[in-house]
């Protein structure tokens, strides 16, 4: 992808307080076509809360307020509109169709008495007008596209009766259902097992080629970002401290704060040839 | 010993006390649930830890590993083996009768929130093992609390506080303290750094090295993170499906696998690397569950030893 083509999202100056107390500050970034970007940081950097503004969603079900900033996305036919200037009528229609989310624990995020098919087959048919046969359908292409085994099966299930990892694809599935530009994905790996990170790891890679969505990945795990990111912004107090491409980032970080987060990282693989345990270097550490 | 034995092949030698701290013979846990099926959650689990080691159990959810630490600790009882702790069968030992034994063994869990009283000091969560063993009263408890406080890398003040006044990290370091208040010579870190932010993670995991530096402490480290586990451990042994699969030194685990279970959690790794990026197959596998319904029952897993302490269990040719 070229950096010169315009961004689908450019996030400038955003700035989202609760209270007092100011979540994101002043934050700016831009997203190109087929990117992948990862917003890393530790508890409480304000990369969650980025994400949701980019959705709209702070402002519904929590005391957030976006207060500065824009958050500026190309619509396919090429016109930019700022999110922050929509109504919730509008967002609605671009939520699913334009930017779709996924979560960290696909359970809480899944209706226990819904068919999992069902659930996408209903995104579908809110979000692009098709009937429940035509949405059915494209829930089982989608069920294919993320490799659910079985896939025609697993449509009739309930969320109980599959695995932590199967969960996650279906949330991909429905995300993907109505074809966004733009997928965020806020801690999509953190709750699964190592070997079935792995596999979700792999496929949103593969998926990315085939469909050519942007992604913003919102992560804390340093391994995930070296895995799957383009592009890396290190979040930290509400802040950005620095953006780079994620060579940039992880071969020659430019602040303190980043040297220091990748210092405390435990990396598989940097103890061979040790007999013996050994302490992180810390940076500051007495 | 109906076990494979997996005791280090290091031959004593010195004045220093060379008997294990921990083993664990043969021991098994089933757990019977509906429809007359049962979880056999830990399988012929054979293993010893070392005075002054950090032995890891490492695997992924439902592989045992916690259920595991739970028995040694007697917070289970088993349904098969036994459990030595320096010298003494505590397998079948009542609450009370366990009571000298537990000063020995302590355990530390994932979430340092849910294992504090919100309504009580924190410095009295620290003392509360003292007073309970009736170690220390008065102004000698209040001495050992400020001491352990110091310990732990926090000040003496902090005592005086509540739980939601501390961060993650500061909270997990005031269990530890707490842990370590009847001086044990065995620690059970149940995924106990797994909660925390990175760099927070790294400073508790320094401390720990430190505490076991100065103490001579044994850790029986549960985690599913193995790059941490690298870190941290002499020997590690790996868990699947209720069962070691393989077990030995920490750099023949990690330089040298020998089970497809180890070599592919090995893989599935992210690496903070970006010039070691995966390429990953697409697979769609999933962890299978330790459930077995009426009359079935795992197979056991036979470990052969490749290497002096290097136990690999032995597979079934594929094809």
């Amino acid at each position: 992808m070229a950096n010169s083509d315009p961004p689908l999202l450019s996030v400038r100056e955003l700035t989202v307080t609760f209270d007092a107390f100011t979540a994101v500050d002043r934050v700016s970034f831009d997203l190109h076509e087929g990117q992948t970007l990862a917003v890393v940081g530790e508890s409480g950097s304000g990369k969650s809360v980025t994400a949701l503004s980019i959705m709209r969603l702070v402002e519904l079900g929590t005391r957030g307020r976006i207060t500065g900033g824009e958050i500026l996305f190309r619509l396919p036919d090429g016109a930019v509109i700022d999110l922050i200037q929509q109504s919730e009528s509008v967002m609605r229609d671009m939520r699913g169709n334009n930017i779709s989310m996924i979560f960290q624990e696909p359970l809480t995020s899944l209706n226990p008495v819904y068919t999992v098919g069902n659930q996408v087959a209903e995104a579908v048919m809110l979000h692009q007008g098709l009937d429940r046969a035509e949405a059915m359908d494209r829930a089982l292409e989608v069920f294919e596209l993320v490799r659910i085994p079985e896939a025609r099966q697993r449509l009739g299930e309930y969320p109980h009766q599959l695995s932590g990892g199967m969960r996650q694809r279906v949330m991909i599935a429905m995300a993907l259902s109505c074809d966004p530009t733009v997928l965020i994905a806020d801690e999509p790996t953190t709750a699964l097992d190592v070997t079935i990170q792995a596999q979700i790891l792999g496929l949103m890679r593969e998926l990315q080629n085939e469909t050519n969505a942007a992604v913003i990945i919102i992560t804390h795990d340093m391994g995930v970002v070296a895995e799957v990111a383009d592009d890396v912004v290190v979040m930290n107090q509400s802040r950005v401290v620095e953006q780079g491409s994620v060579y940039d980032i992880f071969e020659r970080p430019a602040e303190p704060y980043t040297r220091a987060l990748l210092a405390s990282v435990p990396q598989l693989g940097s103890m061979a040839g040790r007999d013996e345990p050994a302490r992180f270097d810390l940076v500051g550490e007495a | 010993m109906t076990g494979v034995d997996t005791t280090p092949s290091t031959p004593a030698s010195g004045a220093e006390d060379r008997t294990p701290l921990v083993v664990v013979d043969d021991l098994c846990k089933v757990f019977p649930v509906a429809d007359r099926a049962k979880i056999h959650a830990v399988e012929h689990v054979s293993l010893q830890v070392d005075r002054g080691e950090t032995l890891a159990v490492v695997g992924e959810s439902g592989c045992g590993k916690s259920t595991l630490a739970h028995l040694i600790i007697r917070l289970l009882d088993p349904t098969g083996g036994r459990i030595v702790l320096d010298g003494a069968d505590i397998t079948d030992l009542s609450a009370r009768a366990m009571r000298p034994h537990r000063q020995k063994m302590q355990i530390v869990f994932q979430d340092p929130f849910a294992s504090l009283d919100p309504r009580r000091t924190v410095g009295r969560a620290v003392g509360e093992p003292l007073r309970v063993h009736k170690v220390a009263s008065g102004n000698e408890l209040e001495e050992r609390v400020a001491n352990l406080f110091e310990r732990v890398g926090l000040e003496r003040q902090h005592a005086r506080q509540f739980p939601h006044q501390f961060s993650g990290g500061q909270r997990q370091r005031i269990c530890i303290a707490r842990a370590l208040a009847l001086e044990p010579e065995l620690v059970i870190a149940d995924e106990a750094v797994s909660a925390l932010d990175v760099s927070i993670q790294a400073q508790v995991i320094n401390l720990m090295m430190d505490l076991q530096a100065e103490m001579g402490l044994s850790y029986l480290f549960i985690s599913h993170d193995l790059a941490v586990v690298e870190r941290i451990s002499h020997r590690v042994a790996v868990m699947y499906l209720g069962q070691i699969v393989e077990l030995g030194p920490r750099s023949a685990i990690f330089e040298n696998p020998q089970h497809s279970y180890t070599k592919r959690l090995l893989e599935a790794v992210p690496i903070a690397d970006p010039r070691r990026r995966h390429h990953r197959p697409l697979l769609t596998d999933e962890i299978p569950s330790p459930r077995w319904g009426p009359g079935e029952a795992p197979e056991r897993v036979e470990l052969a030893e490749v290497e002096p302490g290097h136990f690999v269990g032995v597979e079934a040719p594929t094809g």
